[in-house]
């Protein structure tokens, strides 16, 4: 191994940032950071993958479903997913997906469809209904066209904990089950946090040269610590997984995106996603049984046997949307932002709102080149390249702040 | 490797609480008990036949002793541990090789019942009914 | 949608102070799972309640849990399936791990053993669909067979394993000997032995399985097969790795 005391003085020195959130943003961007030789610590109220990614749909999108409504998205998205299988080869699964027609309009929307992953660079195969039965012999009969994309499945907790066990090893800190209670904030800067460790009771507090908001749908909670505002809406969906797995591959409505039009296998179950729907506290979602009940019908559009089959989860979660013009939830743009609270007269807070799990890294090294460039740290980005360690890894790193061995009986 | 929880004599015992558990645990239980209880057994047993080395008298007095219905009944308890622990033990030896694991729990069934009608005739025997 | 009031017995730890339970009552519709409960508990009650919890569909392994004293996945566990209507619902860690702080419990040496298992986390899929962990689920459909793409050798799939840690809680022996694999180690040993025609690493991960620690210490409780919630079967792994050292050691004294 190199010189390691170099190292950690090299780390000693180096500009410490505090990251809010262990989420898929979160753990890329502790990833990010600590290699372009940044000290990083992780603030995480719960276990990793606590919030909104945790409960994520698990898709990793060609970006297929947005090339005709969304192309920015679109071409983030395959550009990611191709990232991802070269980062975290042993944490997908790589089976492809399709995007199938069951009306004469979804079949009118085809021509749209192949033009725009044209357009994305999306590889995109418009294959038979008679291959498309054989290769995926529970999709519904009656389909009338099938275009095959390059749709994977990832599974958000190890992703998050592959992204963070990287991170540790070059360095980062990373503290779950603690909760950050408030900002410490000057006249125009944010300068640290207060935090509590749940699990001891412990209070405590940290100083930072910078603080990444990377909370999800709680991202405005914290903002307002510093009083100032991130606007996003807090916006629900559902997912129902079922007891047993009815594909290989994800199944996509071949149209523009709605309600329940995607089913994404994973394991041993099929997940029928999603809803969308405001919500006033991210902490307390009731799901509404309607919404478990399109998720049925809609399923069983694409999957006729999902009625047959019980149900085996159902999960909801606030995604965290930014507003923009609009009101219809699903308007709301699904690309992600950053927002440098230094315009809004506190410098030294920076939150990242928005986005998918997809493309969490390239969220991650945007929030990271912002950062580097207010701290005057000059470094490439290298996440591109970067094969990540074992997620297994995170577990067995040292915490410094580990709680005593007790028998629970 | 870490070593996983740290009160050893509390865990030692936790096998004890079968409440819950499934019938491999509760065959497990069994056996243990009953491996205990042969052990114990097997030390009596020295104990009373060293009888044999104090004469005919001591020996005979055992005896007339051995044959009260209640010393009786100890007997049938003892058969029956040798039988658990016994067929029990087959069906160890036989999914320990890995040979009919998938069955484990209806042969656990059929042991405890052949023992069980080898158990009933036996007692009926050692009580001359 | 009925709205039940729930009462909760959860165990409370903090290091430092004595162990004890605290009783919440919480309010959640009757079709919500114990997640639903454990969740509406910290966020209504006390946010220093300290759990797992990350996918809500047994896909993550993180919320393992005792519910009434049985190691099960609370995100799977339907409330109607476990509370009798009245009682207060016991909710305790995994045992036979470090209780770091209420429900929470140090994983680390269970990711110590998976590690050293070897057993990549993806795994070739089957070649007929559905597939399921729960054989009941499927019960009304039948089989099918799965044609792959020109392009395609193979799909894949997670494994079933999902490192809940639900086995090591259940297991006898995971009590009585510190540095036992565990179901769960020994299982992803044979997983990974059957993935693998490297001669090498297949004698390693053997090695393993026939050490002090390895397969030679399960004494057929078999509760860890009958505890796992993704069908792992552990208990049969062991016993198929056990057969395969015989037939090996057989093989050497013929010498063949």
């Amino acid at each position: 191994m190199g010189n390691v005391g170099a190292e950690k003085e090299k780390l000693e020195i180096a500009p410490h940032v505090i990251i809010i959130g262990a989420g898929s943003t979160g753990s890329a961007t502790a990833h990010d950071l600590t290699l372009r030789g940044l000290r990083v610590t992780v603030i995480e109220r719960g276990e990793v993958a606590f919030g909104t990614t945790g409960r994520n749909h698990c898709l990793l999108h060609s970006g297929g479903r947005y090339c005709v409504t969304d192309r920015e998205s679109a071409i983030e998205c395959i550009d990611e997913n191709m990232i991802l299988r070269k980062i975290m080869p042993d944490l997908l699964e790589l089976n492809d997906g399709l995007f199938v027609a069951l009306t004469e309009a979804d079949l009118a929307f085809k021509e749209r469809f192949l033009e725009g992953c044209a357009a994305c660079h999306i590889p995109a195969t418009d294959i038979s209904v008679d291959h498309a039965l054989a290769i995926e012999p529970f999709l519904n009969p009656k389909i009338l066209a099938a275009v095959r994309v390059p749709d994977g499945v990832f599974e958000p907790f190890r992703f998050c904990l592959a992204f963070l066990a990287t991170a540790r090893e070059n360095g980062a800190v990373v503290r779950t089950y603690t909760e950050v209670t408030d900002l410490l904030c000057s006249a125009k800067n944010v300068t640290g946090v207060k935090i509590q460790d749940h699990r001891t009771g412990k209070k405590e507090t940290l100083d930072a040269d910078l603080i990444v908001n990377a909370a999800g749908p709680w991202a405005g909670e914290i903002a307002a610590k510093a009083k100032v505002t991130v606007p996003e809406i807090p916006t629900a969906g559902v997912m129902v997984a079922l007891d047993c797995r009815l594909n290989n591959m994800v199944l996509n409505r071949l149209n523009k995106p709605s309600d329940g039009d995607i089913v994404v296998p994973q394991r041993a179950t099929s997940v029928i996603g999603t809803t969308s729907w405001v919500v006033e506290d991210p902490d307390l979602i009731t799901i509404p049984a309607e919404h478990v009940d399109r998720m049925i019908s809609q399923g069983e559009q694409l999957i006729p046997a999902v009625r047959k089959v019980p149900m085996r989860a159902k999960m909801a979660v606030a995604r965290p949307l930014i507003a923009k013009s609009g009101t219809d939830a699903r308007d709301v743009s699904r690309t992600f932002e950053c927002f440098d609270h230094e315009r809004d007269g506190m410098n030294g807070f920076v939150t990242i709102a928005g986005g998918k799990t997809t493309t969490a890294r390239a969220m991650a090294e945007k929030v990271t080149d912002i950062v580097c460039r207010k701290l005057d740290v000059r470094a490439e980005c290298r996440t591109r390249d970067t094969l990540l360690a074992s997620y297994r890894l995170f577990f067995q790193q040292s915490d410094p702040r580990n709680g005593s061995s007790v028998s629970s009986g | 490797m870490a070593t996983l929880d740290s009160r050893r004599v509390s865990r030692a015992g936790r096998w004890l609480d079968v409440r819950r558990r499934r019938l491999g645990m509760w065959a497990y239980a069994l056996n243990r008990i009953t491996g205990i209880g042969l052990v114990v057994y097997l030390y009596l047993h020295l104990g009373i036949l060293s009888l044999l080395t104090r004469g005919q008298s001591a020996w005979d007095s055992f005896v007339s002793l051995a044959r009260s219905p209640f010393y009786l009944a100890l007997d049938v308890i003892l058969l029956a541990g040798i039988l658990i622990h016994g067929l029990n033990g087959m069906r160890i030896a036989l999914t320990g090789c890995g040979i009919g694991v998938g069955a484990q729990k209806a042969i656990f069934i059929v042991l405890m019942i052949v023992g069980a009608i080898a158990l009933g005739v036996a007692a009926l025997k050692i009580f001359h009914i | 949608m009925n709205m039940l009031k729930v009462p909760l017995q959860i165990f409370r730890h903090k290091p430092g102070q004595p162990s004890r339970y605290d009783t919440f009552t919480v309010e959640i519709p009757d079709s919500a799972h114990v997640i639903d409960a454990i969740d509406a508990a910290w966020a209504v009650h006390d946010p220093s309640l300290t759990f797992r919890r990350a996918c809500h569909h047994s896909s993550c392994g993180s919320c393992a849990i005792r519910i009434n004293g049985v190691e099960k996945l609370p995100c799977i566990t339907k409330l109607s399936d476990v509370w009798d209507g009245r009682t207060p619902l016991r909710l305790d860690p995994l045992r036979n791990f470090p209780v770091v702080s209420d429900l929470v419990v140090d994983i680390s040496g269970f990711f110590q053993r998976m590690s050293a298992a070897e057993m990549a986390i993806t795994c070739e899929a089957e070649a007929f669909l559905p597939f399921t962990v729960d054989r009941f689920a499927v019960a009304e459909l039948e089989p099918k067979a799965v044609e792959l793409p020109a392009d395609f050798s193979r799909f894949n799939r997670f494994e079933q394993c999902i490192e809940c840690g639900i086995c090591m809680s259940a297991c006898p022996t995971m009590a009585a000997d510190e540095r036992f694999l565990g179901p769960a180690g020994l299982a992803a040993i044979y997983q990974a032995r059957h993935k693998t025609d490297d001669s090498r690493k297949v004698a390693h991960l053997l090695g393993l399985a026939d050490g002090e620690h390895g397969v030679w210490r399960c004494h057929s409780a078999f509760e860890c097969t009958e505890a796992c919630p993704q069908a792992v079967d552990p208990a049969g792994k062991i016993m198929a790795l056990r057969r395969e050292l015989i037939a090996r050691r057989f093989s050497k004294l013929w010498g063949k």
